[in-house]
């Protein structure tokens, strides 16, 4: 109103000299007072207002003076009014600390937004080993949780911890938030404008000098870009690398096949399964592991007329799927090409290997396998590892085709990188370019060559004679420090992009949240080597494939028949985004025959230790080391968490004079690592294994975590280091492990097995009856093999004194079968993004305060030199008879109608009493103020169903409360009653395997309550009458009992 | 039981019964009341008090330090973990309860049997369970993860539809350690109030006058003051005569009621009792040794209360012998798996060494107590009495922490070690039971002056009513 700021105020101020001080401000006046002012002004005058001494008198006095109107008879809209004012004058007195905090309505409400109900969406998390098809859970437009997208055909709604874990990395408050040149924030505009001069500058000699290092490619658009990008400029070069790259797979495949090619496997129709070294149940860094899952746990779920499978597994690093193995033999890395040879000319694959000493498990082991593939020729399966050599692929290849399974249970298709290379040849060739002085510009595309390439190739000192570097990249990483220009990347989540799945189906990455910190994407780089280089990555992905100008076997538009083939393209690419795959995409079979001329054995390296490198089952190749959910959760078989050690065997420990936690130095040629000793069961003698991907010097949560075993990898051989020096230092290197193993020292009076090579807890779990399994045999002349015997006894309602609770409308439950899950930490994970679950740091975990709700408990049976292993998920098992409920002072933790033990955090004071109750000791106490109460972003990444825990409160499983909850609303304001299956928990939902089945105990029609009917049901120590809602379907395991006799293996044991 | 040579040779023992006296003989109503009263009421405050008191003050300071960092961090900085839940702070409050036993079962239980030779120790023996019950109840409130709502333990009317679980047995402690703390407090004081009263006519200055004149009620000592006082402490024994058995019957039942092996069994209330009791002897002798020796009581704190002492223990600590045995022994003949591998893992898991040291503490090494040698020698009854409360300590160690941590299910098995935070709070407390009792002993009458001239021979004359000292049973007036 006034021109001049200053003179309002005093204007204001003379006005209210006005004002008798006695006198009260009528409500007519504080709305004149309001309305004379506007915009920005308005709010100013609220606080003027409130300082004046009738306004302090106002409040003072209860209600205004105008409040004595209401005696009167007053309209409801005059009511609603003064009501109004009163509390928003009320508030003003009543806040002492306002934070200044700007709010941004929506000023034009998003359609179909409203606020509480979540939208969804498909996506897909492009990863190495091919996309992962997501289905993204948005609150208010953020992205709150990353789930399989359930329709597509790859991965039918599973998912992995890493793709779970991407949602933390996308709100990880270290990410980049600036494009930085020398250190320095600058604008993107600057950084375009010198690499389109740049690009213009090279235009005429092709490109020449110009080098790009991305990551692998997985996305048919940056594909597109790069090959036009050619054509102009084809003295370009773009070399991809990843650690833990495909080498040895396409390496063996253009030997025998004269094509990079990718090899599928179809499980479900797999008798059958060896693995030489194929970690295929270890999580997505195996390709395909989502579908491999799948299909291999469906054919061991004794459901229905569906023979069970049987895997052999073949290794030098023991992992989860070695322990799902039937049969397992364990070999030193350098033994198993021979084995893979030996075993293709056992099986009539021809290759004369010349023959190898074998000792006579490992030969018996080796006739069995061969025996049962050729007897089940056509439905059985080779699968080599990755990291394997690639005589192991040759000979897989080998052998899958003289057993006739191509065509059946392993087809060959086009690869879903879409530039397939020897990675590790070309960063070896890019290298001696660097070192030659040869490049003038790298741009460096999503990786981290300063931390993750083999230390000898010198790669940090060859950036040294780079003209430029630049780097694009989601963190300020080891490499970003180098780089003259670093570009923050956009996470997939908030970028356009696309990607093939395993089975070659493309999914288009679609952006879920306005990028956080803006950030750019390397189409944005690439599409500037082409004519119109301001084409937005959306529509660079939709020229793609509009076009149909992929690489792919198939274009889209041009296929796509029938339902989709409208005129209205739009109405196609809607329907793209909507489903998150285009359909017909996956790839076509590729008749190819294998031609494989098998080397003969090549006498092994020697008899010293062999130390072998395999990407860390969470962070992968380092990557995703800033996660903290991922470094939290123990790996499988290891248990290690927020850590990589120096795996070894027992007798390796003892043979270097060690014990678990000792310091070793392993070096090679002038270069060391020192890491933790861990004795691994069922690891290869001799053999050290050291997991990739820690040991990041960057990052609030990966720095300083581990060690960084790239440094003494080598580029002659990535995955085996043979003749390196190992030795104690003396010190000590605490590993974060959460629990302690323990060796079985009792005597046999004592209740042990005298042998002293057992776990004490494998022991005991198998005494106390947590874990029940039969061979295939045994269960089919005794179904109910898992309720018989001591200690196995369930007590019924009719056992106790009290009657028992009556559930009458639903009663949840879970099943878990184990003999599906793989133990590969999806639920878990899942269950930290649902659930709001705190990270809480290495030292916490490290002594027993982690706060995962659902963990997998791993066990050992037999020698620990080659055990067999049992994965359980444990989670609350909701007992009927609950005792935590008994033994809280404050009644915090109560038993709902249906079932449900559910925990109240404002109720509780924290007394732990029902933990120490707890026989299944899943509940979690926050120590200290473990949850995050302060990071902007991670507050946008919560679930807002669920509350964030803080110190002093004990938290637990709650079967996803929340989601009941909202089905159950849905199926309220529907009037109908809640179908089977609506309700999924975050960890079934997650289930690679579908291993975990919830739903309602009282539908006697529910899967659940099928599954719990089922013979092989048992629950955990139910004998002490706790009556638990989750229940175990024991594993039952397809042994091949003439190998197992000539083994001398124990018979399997009664459960 | 007497040996002939030894009344001519010791005066303490008495040549009629053979046992240890009560009380030196020559004393006087006067000279014991001048004895005690001298303590308390002398301008001259003893530099080793200064040194002990001070001392005692420098670890309250660490108690307020370790509280004060408890509040603003959490429980988290002590060693509780999942599974081991319960840590420091549970023993320690069992421990502390246990010793405040002692003082109750001298003061009510021996009273209504008429032993005459507790007089001699039962005040100082109730301030030791006052101070044992004030360090015993920090902790459950301290070791809440929210401290600050401690209070809804209580049953109280609120707007917050809130309401105790009455199934937990924590929510029986807090009645059985308020009810506890209030009827030993009463007990205490009423016990006092003729000593106050003395105090009051002795003192020299007009502020002790004053203060004494002010706690000592009006008591004037008139013979209808001494009847109702007589009686009240009769029903006051009686109320907390139960309480002896109830208190630590209820708080084993914290672990009793609890299912876990190791916790679950039904011999804890009486084998608690025992404990405490045993506990609380121990840390009477704990105190009184020096404290006769440092005030020079030794005529009234005489052998015989530590021989009794010793023998109170070795009866206890028989007990709960049987106690141990017992739990050895259903292991076994329970044929329980639980029951057998939660012994097997006391006895000889990773925590084993607590096991053994609390055998050798409480079972093996007080057996020397039988032999009248041993139980009047006060240097080894005084290293006695520190091995027992050890030994106790470790009991309740070896059941929360070793119980715990191994427990059904073995992938959650964990371990325990204790932080620097834990120490500091279990000395801070022992410090502060010690600045409590530096107190007690300066500004009250330890020993009680009117009960112990009962049993002096002046007060056994009945056939003159004429007492010979001034120091009568009936004190002078007040006012």
């Amino acid at each position: 109103m006034n021109e001049n700021e200053g003179s309002a105020i005093s204007d204001q101020r003379s006005e209210h000299a006005v004002v008798t001080p006695g006198r009260k401000l009528t409500l007519v006046e504080v709305r004149e007072r309001l309305a004379n002012q506007k915009g920005k002004r308005y709010w100013r005058s609220i606080d003027e207002l409130a300082n004046t001494p009738e306004f302090q008198k106002a409040l003072e006095r209860e209600f205004p003076e105008q409040a004595s109107e209401w005696l009167d008879p007053v309209s409801r809209r005059g009511f609603l009014k003064v009501m109004g004012a009163s509390l928003a004058l009320a508030g003003l007195a009543g806040c002492t600390k306002q934070p200044d905090e700007l709010i941004y309505p929506y000023v034009t409400a998003p359609e179909d937004l409203i606020l509480g109900k979540p939208v969804y969406f498909a996506s897909a998390f492009p990863f190495a080993t091919g996309a992962v098809p997501v289905l993204v859970k948005t609150d208010a437009y953020r992205p709150i949780k990353v789930d399989g997208n359930p329709e597509h055909p790859y991965n039918q709604g599973g998912s992995d911890p890493i793709t779970q874990g991407t949602l933390l990395d996308m709100y990880d408050p270290d990410r980049s938030q600036h494009v930085l040149y020398r250190g320095e924030q600058r604008p993107w505009i600057s950084f375009v404008a010198e690499f389109r001069a740049m690009l213009a500058d090279k235009k005429a000699s092709g490109g020449k000098g110009l080098y790009f290092l991305s990551s692998t490619v997985t996305s048919p658009t940056l594909a597109r870009q790069w090959q036009e990008g050619q054509k102009t400029y084809p003295q370009a070069k773009f070399i991809q690398y990843d650690p833990a790259n495909r080498d040895s797979h396409f390496a063996a495949a253009k030997q025998a096949f004269g094509d990079y090619v990718d090899a599928q496997y179809r499980l479900d129709q797999a008798d059958v399964i060896v693995s030489l070294d194929a970690d295929f149940l270890g999580g997505a860094q195996f390709p395909g592991f989502h579908r491999l899952a799948k299909d291999y746990a469906n054919r061991r779920k004794l459901q229905g007329n569906v023979d069970m499978n049987r895997l052999y597994v073949v290794e030098s690093v023991t992992t989860a799927t070695g322990f799902k193995a039937e049969h397992r033999l364990q070999l030193r890395p350098s033994q198993v090409a021979p084995f893979a040879l030996d075993l293709a000319e056992a099986v009539g694959a021809g290759g004369d290997t010349g023959g190898y000493n074998w000792a006579s498990h490992e030969a018996t082991y080796l006739q069995g396998v061969a025996a049962d593939l050729k007897a089940n020729g056509g439905r059985c399966v080779v699968i080599p590892g990755e990291y394997a050599p690639p005589e192991v692929h040759l000979a897989a290849f080998a052998m899958n085709q003289a057993l006739g399974n191509v065509g059946k249970t392993v087809v060959y298709t086009d690869p879903v990188n879409p530039m397939p290379s020897i990675q590790l040849d070309d960063l070896i060739s890019l290298v001696a370019d660097m070192n030659a002085g040869r490049v003038d510009w790298l741009v460096i595309l999503n990786a981290n060559p300063v931390y993750a390439t083999p230390a000898d190739l010198g790669f940090v000192d060859a950036l040294n004679k780079v003209g430029t570097i630049v780097q694009l990249s989601s963190h300020n990483d080891e490499t970003s420090q180098i780089a003259h220009w670093h570009i923050n990347n956009q996470h997939y989540l908030e970028k356009w992009s696309d990607a093939r799945a395993y089975d070659g189906t493309v999914s288009v990455v679609q952006p879920m949240i306005a990028p956080l910190y803006d950030g750019h994407s390397e189409h944005e780089i690439l599409q500037s080597l082409l004519e119109n280089p301001d084409v937005s990555p959306y529509d660079a992905v939709r020229t793609t494939w509009n076009a149909g100008a992929s690489k792919g076997s198939s274009a889209p538009q041009q296929t796509k028949g029938g339902a989709v083939a409208a005129p209205d393209a739009d109405f196609a690419w809607r329907k793209v985004l909507h489903d998150g795959w285009m359909e017909n995409t996956a790839f076509a079979p590729k008749n190819v025959t294998a031609k494989v001329t098998l080397p003969a054995i090549a006498a092994p390296a020697s008899s010293g230790v062999e130390v072998v490198f395999r990407p860390d089952l969470h962070t992968y190749d380092g990557r995703y080391a800033n996660v903290g959910w991922l470094q939290e959760i123990p790996r499988p078989v290891t248990y290690l968490s927020w850590d990589n050690a120096v795996q070894m065997s027992y007798a390796t420990l003892e043979k270097f004079g060690l014990a678990q936690n000792d310091a070793v130095k392993i070096s090679v040629g002038g270069k060391y690592i020192i890491g933790g000793a861990l004795p691994v069961p069922g690891q290869a003698d001799g053999v050290v294994v050291i997991a990739l991907g820690q040991g990041r010097s960057t990052g609030r949560v990966a720095g300083g975590v581990g060690f960084n075993g790239y440094l003494i990898q080598q580029s002659s051989s990535p995955w085996m280091l043979a003749g390196a020096a190992v030795e104690k230092t003396g010190g000590i290197y605490d590993l974060c492990k959460p629990t302690e193993d323990y060796i079985d020292q009792r005597a046999v009076f004592a209740g042990g097995d005298g042998s002293g090579t057992h776990s004490l807890e494998g022991n005991e779990a198998l005494d106390r009856g947590i874990i029940r399994y039969a061979s295939l045999t045994e269960y089919k002349s005794d179904p109910g093999f898992a309720n018989k015997g001591v200690g196995h006894f369930t007590p019924g309602p009719e056992d106790s004194m009290f009657p028992a609770y009556r559930y009458d409308k639903n009663a949840w439950g879970m099943s878990i079968d184990l003999n599906s899950c793989v133990g590969c930490n999806a639920c878990v994970t899942a269950c930290y993004a649902e659930n709001n679950i705190a990270v809480v740091g290495r030292l916490q975990t490290k002594i027993g305060r982690i706060l995962q709700w659902i963990r997998i408990d791993t066990y050992f049976e037999g020698d620990l030199a080659a055990p067999r292993a049992h994965f359980q998920p444990m989670t609350c098992h909701q007992c009927e008879n609950a005792p935590c409920e008994l033994v809280c002072p404050v009644g915090a933790t109560v038993h709902s109608p249906e079932g449900l033990n559910l925990m109240v955090y404002n109720r509780c004071v924290g007394t732990r009493f029902c933990s120490n109750n707890c026989p299944y000791k899943v509940r979690r106490f926050n120590f200290l103020l473990y949850s995050d109460w302060d990071t902007p972003s991670l507050k946008l990444m919560r679930n807002p169903d669920v509350s964030v825990r803080s110190r002093g409160v004990m938290e637990k499983c709650t079967y996803c409360v929340q989601r009941i909850q909202e089905v159950k609303i849905e199926a309220d304001k529907d009037n109908r009653p809640i179908r089977d299956g609506e309700i999924r928990t975050a960890c079934q939902q997650a289930c690679p395997t579908s291993a975990i089945v919830f739903g309602n105990i009282n539908d006697r029609t529910s899967e659940v309550a099928k599954l719990k009917s089922g013979s092989r049901t048992y629950g955990v120590l139910a004998d002490l009458n706790t009556r638990p809602r989750t229940t175990y379907l024991a594993e039952v395991i397809n042994t091949n009992e003439g190998l197992s006799r000539a083994l001398g293996e124990y018979a399997v044991e009664k459960a | 039981m007497a040996t002939k040579d030894a009344p001519v040779t010791n005066p303490m023992i008495d040549p009629l019964t053979g046992e240890y006296r009560v009380i030196a003989p020559g004393h006087t109503f006067k000279s014991v009341t001048d004895k005690v009263s001298r303590i308390v009421l002398t301008t001259h405050t003893p530099l080793g008090w200064w040194f002990g008191f001070l001392v005692a003050g420098g670890f309250v300071c660490m108690l307020m330090t370790a509280v004060t960092w408890l509040f603003v961090k959490g429980v988290g900085i002590w060693a509780i973990t999942i599974p081991v839940a319960w840590g420091f702070a549970i023993i320690n409050f069992v421990w502390w309860i246990g010793i405040g036993h002692a003082g109750t079962l001298i003061s009510a239980i021996l009273l209504l049997f008429k032993q005459g030779w507790r007089n001699s120790i039962n005040r100082f023996a109730e301030a030791m369970t006052i101070f044992a019950v004030m360090c015993a109840g920090m902790f459950p409130v301290l070791h809440l993860g929210r401290p600050w709502l401690g209070y809804w333990l209580f049953p109280y009317p609120n707007s917050m539809n809130y309401w105790p679980q009455f199934r937990s047995p924590l929510m029986w402690d807090v009645f059985a350690v308020s009810t506890y703390a209030t009827i030993s407090v009463v007990f205490w004081y009423m016990g006092m109030i003729p000593d106050l009263a003395t105090m009051r006519d002795r003192a020299q200055s007009r502020f002790a006058q004053f203060m004494y004149g002010l706690v000592s009620l009006g008591w004037r000592g008139s013979v209808r003051h001494w009847v109702r006082y007589e009686t009240a402490s009769i029903l006051l024994a009686g109320l907390a005569t139960p309480l002896v058995l109830s208190v630590h019957s209820v708080i084993s039942l914290d672990f009793a009621v609890a299912f876990m092996p190791g916790w679950h069994t039904t011999i804890f209330p009486p084998y608690f009792v025992a404990g405490a009791i045993y506990s609380g002897f121990a840390m009477v002798l704990t105190l009184a040794i020096p404290i006769r020796k440092f005030y020079h009581l030794e005529d009234l704190i005489t052998i015989r209360h530590i021989d009794n002492c010793g023998k109170v223990m070795l009866a206890t600590g028989m007990i709960v012998a049987y106690g141990y045995s017992s739990e050895v022994f259903m292991a076994w003949y329970s044929a329980s798996h639980w029951e057998y591998f939660m012994m097997w893992n006391r006895m000889f898991g990773p925590m084993g060494w607590s096991y053994w040291t609390l055998i050798t503490c409480n079972i093996a090494l007080p057996q020397l107590m039988w032999l009248r040698k041993y139980r009047t020698n006060i240097g080894l009854m005084f290293l006695m009495s520190l091995i027992v409360n050890t030994g106790m300590w470790f009991e309740r160690f070896v059941i929360v922490v070793t119980s715990l941590s191994r427990d059904f299910l073995p992938s959650s098995w964990g371990t325990y070690r204790a932080t620097r935070w834990d120490y500091m709070t279990f000395a801070g407390t022992l410090g502060f039971f010690t600045f409590m009792f530096f107190l007690f002993i300066r500004f009250l009458p330890m020993i009680p002056m009117s009960e112990l001239r009962l049993m002096l021979p002046g007060a056994k004359v009945r056939e003159k009513a004429e007492p010979h000292s001034t120091g009568t049973p009936v004190p002078e007036a007040g006012d």
